[in-house]
């Protein structure tokens, strides 16, 4: 097979970069890639939390699961918890599993979750994952095969390690060709598509097609070709953040869930790995100044994490505008990562974005410039549906919000609130999310997502609920607290697994088995 | 070595246990103890043969794995390839104990020794936090308690083979694709000869005292052994 774009060039050396490049080689063997990746860009490295989709994706390249999880620093994620965002109160407290709720008719499940006296919440009542979470408990043990788990899992990563461990892998094993050197310039043929790129160094890079990973400075879809911006800080308004890395004590105990916590004007993400805790603390400038974020970052540190040495850590500060390009896909290129979009990282969707782009890309290759346009149009109406309902998913987590602060007030104005979501919401009030909701395939937030926030979050049972639960609903409950007993006597702590994991690669370097480069 | 301990939430409290498949767990052996009870799911995997103890001349029932000392042609990487592991495979390191009072009711034993307690953090617990006995403990201890049953009918189970004089020994030669030689010795079968002879009062006796399915399914496991002979020449080609 030999199409029209088989020179692929990637600009970027980023996670974004790196992923497009592993996948596409992996998928699209019969394409010669070229990333360029100019020395001097740091890269951002806040992506730190991973979809289960990432452990198939690790499969398809070919990175075994042991070599990622050491080489990463990784551990496991098996959904979110969010702390404080129905109220602040104390006890105020809910997750969103990575895994499926129970099956059976949701007004059966609803029913029979209100009829349990003792108060459970929903998730904890239909999931065993979150009972799971609760004592940190790895989602699978040793001896399962690679990339199988006794519950669903994602992972939380060094996003540094993990940008380097795919550009070994994709050079070493995939052969990527790999250039140093910064974009300076274009050329375009008279159609307007991309045909070189000009580096700072004086050479030239030819190319087919071209993916642009340049981030934030969307180097090829912005500066070049101007393509417009999607704001959405008008529904999304966090647009500063600030990070910081924290060492832990050994034996300390590394959570299951990322852990989100609401402060008042924002949240505080909270990402536990086997050596650190990847705390952020990110805020409307609006509502907050930069002194104010930092006083609430360090005060999370200071009561959260033992040890930790307050003087020693200086955060980062990020800025942002909460948006997506009116075009991904122009011409012969292709925006992926934070130069196609972003948004606050509060359902981890910037991996996956990258991971469902290409798996798009991939799918339908261009292979004659007759199917470009065709193939772009498919790809931007997707990926717009796609942006436009993460947009939402995330506004339900403010709008069902009850907290009084000024900020949390401002995001249940109806004027912030997308019609979608707002349809929705009226919807939910007659009968539960289900997938006639979400009707795309492959859609990015399912409506077992939606049902774990909407009653995590407390909103009111729906009119469709049934009389009384069928008695086959009853048995899936005592099954659901059956396997949290028999997992959570399984399944060792993430500790106890991470230590055990390390031992054994320490052991099998003294024997001089060969460790995997 | 065995260091036998009375299971129990004191001593115990932290123990886990490794429930996958492995040689180093034990599970590198030719054949296990069957009773009665479940020859009907031991024979959908396994030949099931009978051995005479040299010493006291009593009889047991085994479930064949492989064709010499320490080969399980069932075990794969990490697990057990059947869907039926036989209850004194499953059980361990567990095992059935009376308390030291004459007449004692029957206790769950632990064997410390076992290669299955498991060092370190990982494995399966046996009480959790609050002493209360896991989904693990709670099946452990109802196989134990087929076990135990079992026991007590085998040992009229074969008392009634030997009225009828049901067992004779066998040789089987092992057809080996490599054309090397094997030979499996030392084990009974049921003699289909006698069997088809038995009367209507013997076969309702057997029948009454719920022998004759078991014995049945005795028979029709040696198919098994076509099986196992598969499994054993895939092993030699793999070298």
């Amino acid at each position: 097979m030999s199409g029209e774009f088989t020179n692929l060039v990637i600009v970027g050396g980023g996670t974004a970069g790196w992923l497009s490049a592993c996948i596409l080689a992996a998928r699209r063997p019969e394409l010669a890639i070229t990333l360029i990746e100019a020395p001097d860009i740091p890269t951002v490295g806040v992506g730190e939390g991973s979809w289960p989709t990432l452990r198939e994706t690790l499969a398809v390249i070919g990175i075994d699961e042991t070599e990622f999880l050491t080489e990463c620093d990784a551990s496991f994620k098996q959904g979110s918890r969010f702390d404080g965002w129905v109220d602040g109160s104390e006890r105020d407290c809910y997750y969103h599993p990575f895994s499926a709720p129970l099956s059976g008719s949701m007004p059966d499940i609803l029913t029979a979750w209100k009829m349990q006296n003792d108060g459970q919440p929903y998730a904890e009542a239909v999931s065993p994952q979150a009972a799971i979470c609760n004592r940190d408990l790895a989602p699978r043990q040793r001896t399962m095969p690679p990339f199988a788990g006794a519950l669903n899992y994602g992972y939380h990563l060094d996003a540094g390690k993990f940008g380097a461990l795919l550009a070994s892998h994709g050079v070493k094993r995939l052969g990527v060709r790999h250039v140093h050197g910064k974009v300076t310039g274009t050329e375009r043929s008279v159609d307007g598509l991309f045909t070189r790129l000009l580096l700072d160094n004086g050479s030239a890079i030819e190319g087919d097609f071209f993916i642009d990973c340049t981030g934030m400075a969307s180097k090829l879809i912005g500066e070049e070709l101007e393509i417009g911006w999607v704001d959405r800080s008008d529904v999304s308004f966090n647009d500063r953040a600030l990070a910081v890395q924290v060492p832990v004590v050994p034996d300390s105990a590394i959570a299951s869930q990322t852990i989100g916590t609401a402060h008042r004007a924002g949240w505080l993400w909270d990402i536990g790995l086997p050596t650190r805790r990847g705390v952020g603390c990110v805020y409307s400038s609006g509502f907050l100044s930069d002194d104010e974020a930092q006083a609430i970052l360090m005060n999370y540190i200071g009561s959260r994490i033992a040890g930790a040495e307050q003087t020693a850590l200086t955060p980062r500060g990020l800025k942002f505008s909460t948006g997506y390009r009116d075009k991904f896909w122009a011409g012969n290129c292709l925006a992926i990562g934070l130069s196609a979009g972003f948004i606050e990282p509060l359902e981890a969707s910037a991996i996956v974005l990258i991971e469902l782009s290409l798996k798009a890309l991939a799918d339908g290759y261009p292979q004659s410039r007759a199917a470009l346009p065709r193939l772009a149009d498919r790809f931007n109406s997707l990926f717009r549906y796609r942006w436009e309902r993460i947009v939402d998913f995330l506004k339900l987590h403010y709008v069902l919000s009850t907290r009084t602060e000024p900020y949390w007030q401002a995001h249940r104005d109806p004027a912030t609130i997308p019609s979608s979501l707002a349809a929705h919401l009226d919807l939910w009030r007659d009968h539960a999310p289900s997938s006639g909701d979400f009707p795309q395939i492959d859609e990015i937030f399912s409506a077992a997502s939606h049902q774990y926030v909407l009653y995590g979050m407390r909103f009111p049972q729906p009119a469709d609920i049934s009389s009384a639960p069928s008695s086959e609903v009853q048995r899936q409950f005592a099954k659901v607290a059956e396997r949290s007993r028999a997992l959570s006597a399984a399944l060792p702590s993430n500790r106890a697994y991470f230590d055990a994991l390390c031992s054994s690669m320490d052991k099998n370097s003294a024997r001089g088995v060969p460790t995997r480069q | 070595m065995t260091s036998h301990e009375v299971l129990n939430t004191a001593d115990h409290a932290e123990l886990r246990v490794r429930t996958e498949a492995g040689t180093a767990l034990g599970d590198a052996v030719m054949a296990a103890l069957v009773v009665p009870q479940e020859f009907r799911q031991v024979q959908a995997h396994y030949p099931i043969v009978f051995r005479r103890d040299a010493e006291n001349g009593e009889f047991s029932a085994l479930a064949l794995f492989g064709f010499e000392n320490g080969e399980n042609l069932f075990l794969g990487e990490d697990a057990w390839d059947a869907r039926y592991i036989p209850l004194s495979i499953s059980v361990r390191p567990f095992l059935i104990g009376r308390s030291r009072d004459e007449g004692g009711e029957a206790q769950v034993h632990i064997d410390m020794d076992h290669p299955r307690i498991a060092i370190g953090e990982e494995g399966t617990r046996v009480f959790d936090e609050h002493g209360q006995a896991t989904p693990l403990l709670d099946d452990m201890s109802e196989k134990l308690g087929l076990l135990h049953a079992g026991y007590e009918t085998s040992k009229h189970f074969f008392e009634a083979l030997a009225r009828y004089d049901l067992l004779e020994p066998f040789v089987f030669e092992v057809p080996l694709s490599n054309r090397s030689k094997q030979s499996l010795v030392g084990f009974h079968m049921i003699n289909e000869d006698k069997l088809r002879s038995l009367d209507a009062d013997a076969l309702g006796a057997l029948q009454a005292d719920g022998y004759l399915m078991p014995i049945f399914m005795a028979v029709a496991s040696l198919s098994n052994l076509t099986e196992l002979v598969v499994r054993k020449n895939a092993k030699e080609d793999r070298g």
